[in-house]
């Protein structure tokens, strides 16, 4: 952020620079934003660990993993905009007549520049990160797509059908064994529907006619929720049930118990 | 315009007696529209039966184009074409008299060419649906204050999402280029008036009449779709989806009208010597805005079309069982729905970047820096529209693309960032209201576009998608940004609208009670949505009982702030204290001329020798 160079001596850059950051408001200005770093930094690696539920698959994982990340690629820029705004916030004018102007400051051609390639290599940054995310997931999914455990979701207005065509069972509620990946095979009788099985991070839309597909591993026992991420009509908020993780044993004794058979 | 300018030195008392057009007011104009609408209805109900879904349907269309049009002509919106037409053009006193001139306060009730006329007309539109809108919302967080609540419906719960949305995005896109664009845009490039007075006039009066036609929706059974409409729940709607269809025609053809008409306006009529690099950079961003609107738009009136032919004659473009798709719906919404947020954004931004040299006395920092982020934003904004259906299952193998087009949206953002930190830098900010502005944009701005940094990350976007945490994401942006920089520029401008400065502690008040409520609403819904709360849920489990209490308490904050900010804007109009000609310095040139502002704006055209951000101490 260096501009309005009032030195007619031709130092060196270096000396120009030190120079600089001697200057009072940009020794406040770096504190603002090296503090504001940090607080993002801190919160980044909190909020969404602390909010977000309990994780129950390898794309909850990967998806906790990569808000975090994102925070942190952030963070130097809020503290840029935060530190900057905030130490002008501080050094206002008042009074009723407008202050006595700053100093005529029309642009800097290597700020410019300089916060053009910073941005842009942060949206790289993110870019290459999300890319990969999004491959080693599907790629991961490839290399189980022989064992997976096939599920038929049918979204119904305003309930959930789930039917296991290997093991001939039927259910309301989404029964899965632990560790062995899953494949959902998503369709809809009547408008959209979005089919979120919320603590195993995946979802994808319900339509009529079409089938659309998601896959992951569940990694943990316990229930969780499913639940309706588009809006389907008058009790949309209500069209939710339970799943649960089970282990392999418990999971056939469901089975059979629901009258099917197991592979 | 030329018969305008004649009159400039004389003004003669306009006396064309014998015309219509001294007789029509929106009084005669709803008389019309109604008896239109009537007559319509009673006619076509005879031959069609309006017990079967797809007539009903027609016959509601029908009623609801017929008001429309029936007002226009009874506004006397086609006097000039007809007189035109045959043979006997608009007289020079008939235009000025069309202008409004010398008629007081009733010019607003009729079909005025008067570009601030019509500016104001479009302040109180704005004011009016976003105090309608804001109610609904006020509803919506008091029924999620707690879980199981039955404070409404859900059927009414699922109208208030779907109205509170349309409702809000309508006043959005106009909220800074209908009162400003119209009112203070021309002035500001020394025109006398816009490129074409009566398609100004005609733009108001059109959008005008799709409000009665959106409020009939309550009276008809709601809207069950959610602003996004989306098919095949759409088609599965009752008679009050008719009403929101009927609307974004309406309101489609207002915008093309303004669009064309602001941007004709700015390419043609600027001053002698305003070059394009000597245009104010609000100027700039409503153009742009309104030049992103002229393509964004007709794809949604087309949807809308579809969606009405799919109603009313069971054609079947997005039903799966004759061969349509709901994707092909989605598309053509998000075609339009992903330029229109920017559509929203971009006269937001480019107010705060009028408001910061003035209040911080120094230039804007790299105009170029500024025309290529909004160039930049407009470019990507029209590639990345399947952002939104990441999870719709459409193809999954063009997420990455559009994922790309989405983050390096994030590199022209970043510029209009810079522009407005290096404007502050080393600069001593007076902190009026409108400054004050600035800072709740930059805040909201940053938080906005982290946040989606998130949402456009495809599987970071598969547990996001459809929850309360894109809600307080497309708030962040839409409201905290957009909506901030337009509140920003009424303090701003609202000396030259009224003549009267702006209640100055109740703006402060209002400010700070609308900025800290809105962290608190928002913070409340990111974490609710986190916790994996859907969005548009009229009832919510147990475990998000605390997120959404909290955000109710910001939602009250919020609502009770802005309501001292109408009563500021009311009881200033008649009772602030008297603005100087230019309360703030500005070097613009809407605050060379005097309150009130002359019919043809400059007594003489005035000559541009420079931009307008001529501050600083030591022009090097």
């Amino acid at each position: 952020m260096s501009e309005h160079d009032n030195v007619d001596l031709k130092p060196t850059p270096g000396a120009r620079l030190t120079k600089f950051f001697k200057r009072s408001d940009v020794i406040q200005s770096t504190i603002f934003g090296v503090i504001i770093t940090l607080v993002f930094v801190i919160l980044g690696g909190k909020f969404y660990t602390q909010w977000m539920p309990t994780i129950m698959s390898t794309d909850m994982k990967a998806i906790e993993r990569l808000m975090v990340v994102f925070t942190w690629i952030a963070a130097p820029v809020c503290g840029v905009v935060l530190g900057i705004a905030l130490y002008t916030f501080l050094n206002r004018h008042s009074g009723d007549t407008p202050p006595p102007d700053g100093p005529a400051t029309r642009t800097n051609g290597p700020v410019v520049l300089g916060w053009s390639v910073v941005t842009s290599l942060l949206a790289l940054v993110a870019v290459i990160y999300g890319i990969t995310e999004m491959n080693s997931s599907s790629i991961a999914t490839a290399k189980h797509a022989e064992d997976a455990m096939v599920v038929n979701v049918v979204g119904n207005q305003w309930v959930w059908s789930f039917e296991y065509p290997e093991l001939g069972v039927q259910s309301h509620e989404l029964m899965l064994p632990v560790n062995r990946p899953v494949a959902f095979h998503v369709t809809s009788v009547d408008v959209n529907h979005s089919f979120w099985p919320v603590q195993l991070g995946v979802k994808v839309d319900a339509n009529k006619l079409a089938e659309t597909l998601a896959d992951t591993t569940p990694t943990k026992l316990g229930e969780f929720d499913v639940k309706c991420a588009e809006l389907c009509g008058l009790y949309h908020a209500y069209m939710e049930t339970t799943g649960e993780v089970m282990t392999k044993a418990d999971f056939d004794n469901w089975v059979i118990e629901q009258g099917g058979h197991t592979a | 315009m030329t018969t305008l300018d004649q009159h400039v030195g004389t003004r003669p008392i306009p006396n064309p007696k014998n015309s219509l057009i001294t007789r029509l007011n929106a009084g005669t104009g709803l008389i019309v529209g109604i008896i239109f609408a009537i007559a319509t209805y009673q006619g076509l109900a005879k031959v069609l039966d309006t017990s079967v879904y797809h007539l009903h349907n027609q016959v509601l269309l029908a009623t609801m184009f017929m008001w429309s049009i029936g007002f226009l002509v009874g506004i006397g919106a086609f006097i000039g074409p007809i007189r035109w037409l045959i043979g006997k053009d608009l007289t020079a006193e008939e235009q000025l008299y069309m202008a409004g001139d010398g008629q007081g306060i009733k010019r607003y009730f009729k079909y005025c060419t008067d570009h601030k006329v019509v500016g104001i007309q479009y302040l109180w539109g704005v004011i009016a649906m976003l105090a309608v809108g804001g109610a609904m919302a006020m509803m919506i967080r008091t029924d999620l204050a707690n879980p199981g609540g039955h404070f409404i419906t859900p059927s009414v719960y699922n109208s208030l999402v779907g109205l509170h949305g349309i409702t809000m995005i309508v006043a959005l896109i106009i909220v800074a280029t209908g009162p400003f664009g119209n009112f203070i845009m021309p002035i500001m490039i020394g025109a006398a008036d816009m490129a074409f007075p009566r398609l100004n006039a005609l733009s108001w009066w059109v959008l005008f009449t799709a409000i009665p036609v959106l409020c009939s929706a309550w009276f008809l059974g709601g809207i069950p779709t959610g602003w996004t409409a989306y098919a095949p729940l759409s088609i599965q709607a009752g008679p009050g989806m008719n009403a929101f269809i009927a609307t974004i025609i309406i309101f489609a053809v207002s915008t093309a009208i303004a669009g064309a008409n602001i941007t004709a306006t700015v390419v043609t009529m600027r001053a002698k010597g305003m070059t394009w690099n000597r245009v104010p950079i609000f100027v700039i961003g409503a153009t742009v805005s309104v030049a992103l609107a002229i393509p964004a738009f007709p794809t949604f009136m087309l949807s809308m079309i579809m969606t009405a032919m799919d109603r009313s004659f069971l054609t079947g473009f997005f039903d799966a069982n004759v061969g349509g798709t709901g994707w092909l719906y989605a598309h053509l919404f998000w075609i339009m729905g992903h330029p229109e947020v920017y559509v929203i954004l971009i006269p937001g931004v480019a107010i705060i970047m009028e408001v910061v040299p003035v209040f911080v006395r120094k230039p804007l920092f790299s105009y170029t820096a500024a025309i290529v982020g909004f160039a930049g934003i407009t470019g990507l904004s029209i590639l990345v529209w399947a952002h939104h259906m990441y999870i719709s299952g459409w193809m999954p193998m063009l997420n990455g693309p559009f994922m790309v087009t989405t983050e390096m949206i994030s590199v022209p953002t970043g510029l209009i960032f810079l522009v407005i930190l290096g404007t502050l830098w080393n600069g001593k900010p007076w902190l009026k209201v409108p400054m004050l502005g600035v800072y709740a944009f930059l805040w909201n701005m940053l938080v906005g576009g982290i946040t989606g940094l998130y949402l456009s990350d495809v599987p970071a976007d598969m547990y996001l998608h459809g929850s309360m945490y894109v809600t307080a994401h497309f708030h962040y942006t839409l409201m905290g940004a957009a909506l901030t920089g337009a509140v920003a520029g009424l303090s701003y401008w609202y000396p030259k609208m009224t003549g009267h400065m702006l209640h100055e502690r109740a703006s402060y008040i209002s400010f700070w009670l609308v900025q800290i409520g809105f962290q608190i609403l928002y913070l409340g819904m990111f974490i609710a949505g986190a916790e994996g709360q859907p969005r548009r849920v009229v009832d919510y489990a147990e475990q998000f009982a605390t997120s959404n209490m909290v955000s109710t308490i910001g939602a009250y904050a919020i609502g009770i702030g802005f309501i001292i900010l109408l009563w500021a804007v009311i009881h200033s109009w008649r009772h602030g204290k008297i603005a100087p000609m230019n309360p703030w310095g500005a070097k613009t040139l809407e605050w060379t001329v005097p309150y009130p502002v002359p019919l043809v704006n400059f007594d003489t055209p005035p000559v541009v020798t420079s931009d307008p951000y001529g501050y600083g101490r030591s022009a090097k």
